[in-house]
C-alpha cells in the first residue's frame, strides 16, 4: 500500500493507503475524498479529477502527457504541479505523496 | 431483495407523443410510486439523478445495448442494422480502448478550442444568411451548424452537408425506435455511407494527404496501415456524423425556446462570451436529448433490488438534471445556480462511453449562442411547434420565432 494525502480547497485533510497499479484518482474515489469528480472513470476524457501536486512531490510525479495537458485545457488554470489524477499511476515512489484538490473541477 | 416483478414500478409511455411533450409530469408521478426505476416498453428506465451517477459509470456491469436495440427494430442483417451492432460504442472493450485512444486527440478541449475560430466563421456566415429574415425555423436554421463544424472536423467539404441534411435526419430518429421507418432508416443510411466512400477515395487520391493533419487524414493513414478495417473506417466516419447532427442542434433549439422566456439572460449573453459558457452548462442541466440504452452485463443489486442479467434499462441522462430531490427549483433555467460536484449534469453519460464530442459541443453551443444573441434581438415564438420522440434523440420539432435583425456587437472575447 501508498499512502496518499488529499487536501481539500477548505484544508480537509484525507489520508489514504492506495494500491499499488491503482491510479491516484481510485485512491480518491475509492475512499470517498470529495471533490475528484472523474466523469470518465480515468479515460483522461472530462478533465474532472484535477489535483495539484505539492511542490516537493512533482518531480516524482512526473509531468503531464501531451493527451492529458491538452484534456486539462477544459479550464483556464495557471496553478503549477497540476495534473489529472487518473493519469498518475501509484507507484512505491509515490510513498507520501500530497495533493490538493482545487475548489471546483468544473 | 425485491425483483422487478415483485416490486411492480410505474410504467411509462415513453413512445406517446404526450410523453415526448412532456415528459417531467410523467417522471413526476412515477417518482411518487418509486424514486428511481420505472418500466416502458423498451425497456427499464433509470431516473433518478443519483442513481444514474452510482449505476451508470459502472462499465463493468452495465454494456452498450444496440444489439437489442437492432432486435427490436427487426434490423439485423440490414446496412443500418449492421452499423448500430458494430458501431465503436459496441465494440469489445479492449478494441473500443484502442479504437477510441487513436483518435481521442481530436477532441481534447484543446482541440475543441482550436475548432474555436473556424465556429465562429461557420456561424458569422449561417447568421449573415439566416438573421436578415427576421422570421425563421430556428431549429432549421440551427440544424446547419453543428454538423458543419463536424464535417470541418472530419476534413469534409461542407458544401456536402445540404446532400446527406435529410438523411441525418432520418438516422437520428432511428433510435426511437419505429419499426415502420426502418425502410427509410436503411436508405438513409446507404446515402451517408455513399458520400463517405466518396470522402475516403478522393483523401486518398489528394496529393495533400497526410498533411492536413484532421481527423480524416488519420483515420485514413491507420486504415491503410491495416490497424482499422476499411468496413471500420467508413462507421467511423458516418458515427461521427450521426452523433454530430442532432444532438447539439437539439439542445440550441431548447435552448433558444428557454430564453425566449429569459431575456435578460439571452441579453447578456450577447456581450459576455464568459456567461455563454455558464447558460451551456445550465442548459444541459435543464435539457439534453439523449436516453443511454444499457444491458445489464450481470445480476446487479442496487437498493435491494435485483435487476439480472441481460436486462435492458434506459439511464434517463436527459430529465435527471430536473430531480427536484438534487436541484433546488429544478424547473427554472438559472445559468448562475452554484453547482457542486453531486450536482453536476449528466447530459454527456459517465464512464468510458462519455460522449467523445463533449468538448466540441461545448465550444460550438458557446460560440453558437454568443453570436445568435447578437443577430437576432428580442426573438419572441411565432407559431406552434412540435416534439420529437422521446426515446432516442428528443427535442423540439421546429421552433419558428420572429426577432429583430442585427449587426455582431463588438465584443472582448477571452
Amino acid at each position: 500500500m501508498v499512502r496518499i494525502t488529499f487536501i481539500e480547497a477548505n484544508g480537509t485533510t484525507h489520508v489514504v493507503d492506495a494500491r499499488l497499479g491503482s491510479s491516484v484518482m481510485l485512491a480518491a474515489t475509492e475512499n470517498r475524498v470529495p471533490g475528484i469528480v472523474a466523469e470518465c472513470g480515468g479515460n483522461c476524457a472530462c478533465g474532472t479529477c484535477c489535483v495539484y501536486v505539492e511542490q516537493r512531490w512533482r518531480e516524482k510525479a512526473g509531468e503531464p502527457s501531451d493527451m492529458e495537458g491538452a484534456t486539462m485545457e477544459i479550464r483556464d488554470d495557471p496553478t503549477p504541479g497540476r495534473r489529472l489524477s487518473c493519469q498518475m499511476d501509484v507507484t512505491k515512489d509515490l510513498d507520501g505523496l500530497i495533493v490538493r484538490i482545487p475548489d471546483s473541477q468544473f | 431483495m425485491q425483483t422487478i416483478a415483485e416490486l411492480d414500478p410505474p410504467d411509462l409511455p415513453v413512445e406517446t407523443p404526450e410523453f415526448a411533450e412532456n415528459p417531467h409530469r410523467f417522471f413526476r408521478d412515477a417518482r411518487k410510486k418509486h424514486p428511481w426505476l420505472a418500466r416502458s416498453s423498451i425497456g427499464l428506465l433509470i431516473h433518478e439523478y443519483t442513481a444514474i451517477r452510482e449505476l451508470l459509470g459502472q462499465d463493468e456491469k452495465f454494456l452498450p445495448a444496440y444489439e437489442g436495440i437492432v432486435e427490436v427494430m427487426g434490423a439485423h442483417g440490414t446496412p443500418w442494422g449492421r452499423f448500430t451492432e458494430e458501431q465503436l460504442i459496441s465494440l469489445p472493450t479492449e478494441k473500443h480502448r484502442l479504437l477510441r485512444n487513436t483518435f481521442a486527440a481530436k477532441f481534447t478541449p484543446r482541440y475543441a478550442n482550436q475548432l474555436r475560430p473556424m465556429m465562429r466563421a461557420r456561424i458569422g456566415l449561417l447568421l449573415d444568411e439566416w438573421a436578415p429574415k427576421g422570421k425563421i425555423d430556428f431549429e432549421e436554421f440551427a440544424s446547419y451548424f453543428p454538423i458543419s463544424n463536424m464535417f470541418t472536423l472530419v476534413g469534409a467539404p461542407v458544401e456536402d452537408v445540404p446532400a446527406v441534411q435529410e438523411s441525418l435526419e432520418t438516422l437520428g430518429l432511428a433510435l426511437a425506435m419505429d419499426k415502420t421507418k426502418l425502410p427509410q432508416i436503411n436508405a438513409a443510411f446507404l446515402r451517408v455511407e455513399d458520400l463517405v466512400r466518396r470522402l475516403i477515395s478522393q483523401r486518398r487520391s489528394d496529393p495533400e494527404r497526410g498533411k492536413r493533419d484532421d481527423l480524416l487524414d488519420l483515420l485514413v493513414t491507420i486504415a491503410d496501415k491495416g490497424e482499422v478495417a476499411e468496413r471500420q473506417l467508413i462507421d467511423l466516419i458516418i458515427f461521427f456524423f450521426i452523433a454530430g447532427y442532432d444532438t447539439s442542434k437539439n439542445v440550441l433549439t431548447y435552448t433558444m425556446w428557454a430564453l425566449l422566456d429569459r431575456p435578460e439572460v439571452y441579453q447578456r449573453c450577447a456581450v459576455d462570451y464568459q456567461y455563454c459558457g455558464r447558460v451551456v452548462e445550465e442548459a444541459l442541466r435543464y435539457f439534453n436529448p439523449g436516453s443511454v440504452p444499457r444491458i445489464t452485463a450481470q445480476d446487479i443489486v442496487y437498493r435491494d433490488v435485483l435487476l439480472p442479467q441481460g436486462t435492458m434499462v434506459w439511464f434517463n441522462v436527459n430529465i435527471a438534471g430536473r430531480d427536484p430531490d438534487v436541484f433546488d427549483d429544478p424547473d427554472t433555467f438559472d445559468p448562475d445556480r452554484r453547482v457542486t460536484p453531486n450536482q453536476r449534469h449528466v447530459a454527456f453519460s459517465l464512464g468510458k462511453h462519455m460522449c467523445l464530442g463533449q468538448h466540441i459541443a461545448r465550444a460550438q453551443l458557446q460560440e453558437g449562442l454568443h453570436q445568435i444573441s447578437q443577430r437576432m434581438r428580442n426573438p419572441h415564438l411565432a407559431g406552434k411547434f412540435g416534439w420529437r420522440p422521446y426515446p432516442g434523440t428528443w427535442g423540439l420539432k421546429g421552433l419558428p420565432i420572429e426577432f429583430t435583425p442585427a449587426a455582431a456587437a463588438e465584443t472582448v472575447e477571452a
